[in-house]
């Protein structure tokens, strides 16, 4: 039995961190990059310049979390968008911080190019602003109305035909 | 240094390679690629706003991003979270939080405006024709639906629809009242067009087909079901045009002919899928060019094709085989006989579905050739092959036992020995033994997989069987009919007209569906229009129907588990002889075979019209 092969990432803050490469081949960005610079990366460290210490640890808790989870193929896919509120417990637990920490998480996982992490963020984000009325999602997440009332009123006659269902 | 690395300049709203990882969810029904594409094009240029994609961060946009962290979120992401969302109503919300919100989720919403009701659609067209519009709404729409109002559309209701250039996928299922004129004002200069659905548009003639030719070089998908107007002359032209055709529909187009089939075949080698189904006057050099012209062909169906005979198989290539093919329908192919399913399975070796529903000529000599497709085989339909013995159906079970659906409705020769070896397949989900009078209880204790009459449920043996067609197999009793529904979980229909156990048990069949009307309509499938069959039921006919369906099924079998007595006590409520009417035994089998004689289709048929043989023809464009 071979030991798991460990490799060190570098954070934006400069910290250092060690993992499983099988856990940080989750990410299709580093994945590529190690299969480009081979044998160096066991040596160096890989900067990941755009995230910092606090995300890369929690992106990569993730990654250990779904270490096992199969491939996504084509069929998960179509399921999964069919029920775009499901999300399962852990992650679901795993999601539950502040809206900073989510959004970086989102950036993370869309810079990482780790799928799965995106889709469950982006699926988060959605049951956010599912059934809320305009201003309620303004004050979900602090957004400014920069249009004048005779500009929402025209989007809104615009858009009445989706009112339904 | 290594090629690789990320940029140290980037920040982290930086675009990657990898944003579009999330379709659209509203668009998840079927699978466009071309979507997200054109997506992210018009939230940048054609709207043309500025993103919010500085490489360095201004002290302002810092302090947004600590107010507001979702500002954070570049277009491609917002939009990401925005496809998750399926209802409009949320995705209309998210138009109204800010400009921002707005501009990259007016798109997500209009590719596919709800033409559900007809009051949506009045607004959905008042937005298209507003000129001073917030956003020119006309281009974004991709994809158009006026299937649900197609009793109200008529050429005026499309024609505010004529400047909406990028449509993708059209579908007028039904709306008989547009004519010419309303259909090709929407395929005038519609270059996008992928998928065209106008099944049912009978007074359409070959002047729409021709601006489909002219106009939609992209096309990919053609259905022109009942259009029985259409002639070659469009249609070759059609062929010409739109080389990359993958999917036609040419159901009961009875003036085509050869002529059009021979220019599919020769201009359209992407051909998928091609339904002919009763274009009466398709030869044989027709199939033979489409088979052996079209190397990727999956789907051939030419039921009611009358002319065809073996020739359209036995002089295919020799030494080709077809790889693709995968579903084969000759549905009443009379003239069909053993050589010619003999040449098909030799050419065509991974069929999965062939039918041969009254090809009456075949015998067990085909369904032994048949056997050859082993495993691949998952859907056979032998109904009224009457010349099949069991010796075939025996052999064929042993070979291919991934069958999942089998058909041999009125294959009288067949007795318990046939349906005892079917019942040993593991995958079947559906069996048709409609007028296979030979069979008894013992046939139908095989597939309840249970040795008695015992009708309490053994959950070890649990089968998978859902649909099950047995009327007119005269011999059955209760009881066994009763253990079949107590072991066959999973059971959603259940045939039993002129079963004489059933007959006239008003307790039983009361848990009945409802005979069909006998008048052509559109039905909903699986959110489709489909075009039901003609079938004119007399009252007599109505009468003696008996289906179980869905809930009427659980009914059915919670009754005859709570009420054993009116399981054994047949005698007494058997004769029900409240209307006065003369309800001896005589008459009464004598009623049965009557109605055994008048409608010798009927209950297959109408276990077509709720998709029993799946024979049911889906209307669709590109999937």
């Amino acid at each position: 039995m071979s030991e798991t092969q460990k490799i060190k990432l570098m954070s934006s803050d400069s910290a250092e961190i060690t993992v499983d490469r099988d856990v940080a081949e989750r990410s299709v960005l580093i994945k590529n990059m190690m299969e480009d610079i081979g044998e160096q990366a066991m040596v160096e460290a890989i900067p990941i310049p755009n995230v910092n210490e606090a995300v890369l640890n929690k992106v990569i808790e993730w990654c250990v979390h779904h270490k096992g989870d199969p491939p996504a193929t084509n069929d998960d896919d179509a399921d999964s968008r069919k029920k775009t509120t499901d999300i399962e417990e852990w992650d679901q637990k795993f999601m539950q911080v502040d809206q900073e920490m989510l959004f970086e998480i989102i950036l993370a996982a869309n810079y990482l190019d780790i799928k799965a992490l995106l889709d469950v963020g982006c699926k988060t984000v959605a049951n956010m602003i599912k059934g809320k009325s305009p201003e309620e999602i303004r004050k979900t997440f602090n957004i400014q109305n920069d249009f004048t009332p005779e500009e929402e009123d025209q989007i809104r006659r615009e858009n009445e035909w989706a009112e339904d269902r | 240094m290594v090629r690789s690395r990320p940029n140290m300049l980037e920040t982290s709203t930086s675009t990657s390679a990898s944003s579009s990882s999330s379709s659209p969810e509203r668009a998840a029904y079927d699978d466009d690629t071309d979507f997200f594409t054109a997506q992210r094009n018009d939230s940048e240029s054609s709207i043309g706003v500025a993103s919010l994609r500085d490489m360095t961060m201004s002290p302002s946009r810092e302090r947004e991003y600590r107010v507001s962290p979702i500002s954070r979120l570049p277009p491609e992401l917002l939009i990401g979270v925005f496809t998750k969302l399926s209802s409009s109503m949320d995705l209309r919300s998210c138009m109204l939080v800010s400009k921002t919100w707005s501009r990259n989720s007016v798109d997500l919403l209009w590719h596919r405006p709800l033409c559900n009701t007809w009051q949506n659609l009045e607004s959905v067209i008042k937005s298209i024709r507003e000129p001073g519009g917030y956003y020119p709404y006309h281009a974004l729409v991709k994809r158009l639906n006026l299937s649900n109002l197609n009793d109200r559309v008529n050429n005026g209701t499309v024609k505010p629809f004529m400047h909406c250039n990028r449509i993708e996928r059209l579908t007028l299922t039904g709306c008989v009242q547009l004519t010419d004129e309303g259909v090709c004002s929407l395929i005038y200069g519609s270059r996008s067009l992928l998928a065209l659905d106008i099944t049912g548009l009978n007074s359409t003639t070959d002047h729409t087909l021709r601006a489909v030719s002219e106009n939609c070089g992209r096309l990919q998908g053609l259905n022109i079901t009942d259009c029985s107007k259409v002639t070659d002359d469009s249609l070759v032209e059609v062929a010409e045009h739109c080389h990359f055709l993958k999917r036609l529909k040419l159901n009961n187009c009875s003036l085509v002919t050869d002529e059009s089939i021979m220019a599919v075949a020769h201009h359209c080698p992407y051909m998928l899928e091609i339904d002919l189904h009763n274009c009466r006057q398709i030869s044989n050099v027709s199939i033979t060019a489409l088979i052996s012209h079209g190397r990727q062909l999956r789907e051939l169906r030419v039921g009611h094709c009358h002319l065809l005979t073996d020739a359209a198989f036995l002089d295919l290539p020799k030494n080709l085989t077809f790889e693709s093919l995968r579903i084969l329908d000759l549905t009443a192919c009379h003239h069909l006989h053993d050589e010619a399913v003999e040449r098909i399975i030799e050419t065509s070796p991974r069929l999965r579905n062939l039918v041969l529903a009254k090809c009456r000529e075949i015998t067990d000599r085909s369904v032994i050739a048949i056997t050859k497709l082993g495993k691949n085989l998952h859907y056979i339909h032998l109904g009224h092959c009457a010349q099949i013995t069991d010796t075939a159906v025996v052999q064929l079970v042993k070979m291919c036992n991934r069958i999942r659906y089998i058909d041999l409705a009125c294959c009288h020769r067949l007795t318990d020995q046939s349906v005892k070896q079917l019942a040993t397949l593991p995958k079947l989900r559906r069996i048709g033994l409609v007028k296979c009078q030979s069979i008894t209880d013992r046939s139908i204790l095989a597939l309840a997989k249970a040795t008695t009459v015992d009708p309490r449920p053994k959950p070890l043996t649990q089968s998978l069987l859902e649909r099950v067609h047995l009327s007119y197999c005269i011999n059955l009793t209760l009881q066994g009919i009763h253990a079949l529904l107590n072991q066959c979980p999973k059971l959603t229909h259940l045939s039993l007209t002129g079963v004489q156990a059933f007959y006239l048990r008003e307790d039983l069949i009361s848990f009945c569906r409802e005979a069909p009307p006998g008048t052509f309509s559109f039905t909903k499938v699986r959110d489709r229009m489909v075009a039901d069959k003609k079938t004119e039921f007399t009252e007599h006919q109505r009468h003696v129907f008996c289906v179980f369906s869905g809930e009427g099924v659980n009914r059915l079998r919670n009754y005859l588990n709570e009420s054993p007595e009116t399981l054994y006590d047949t005698e007494g409520t058997m004769y029900d002889d409240r209307d006065g009417e003369d309800m001896d035994t005589d008459h009464q089998v004598a009623g049965l075979m009557h109605a055994t004689g008048l409608n010798d289709d009927d209950d297959d048929d109408m276990d077509e019209v709720d998709g029993g043989d799946g024979s049911q023809y889906e209307l669709e464009g590109e999937r």
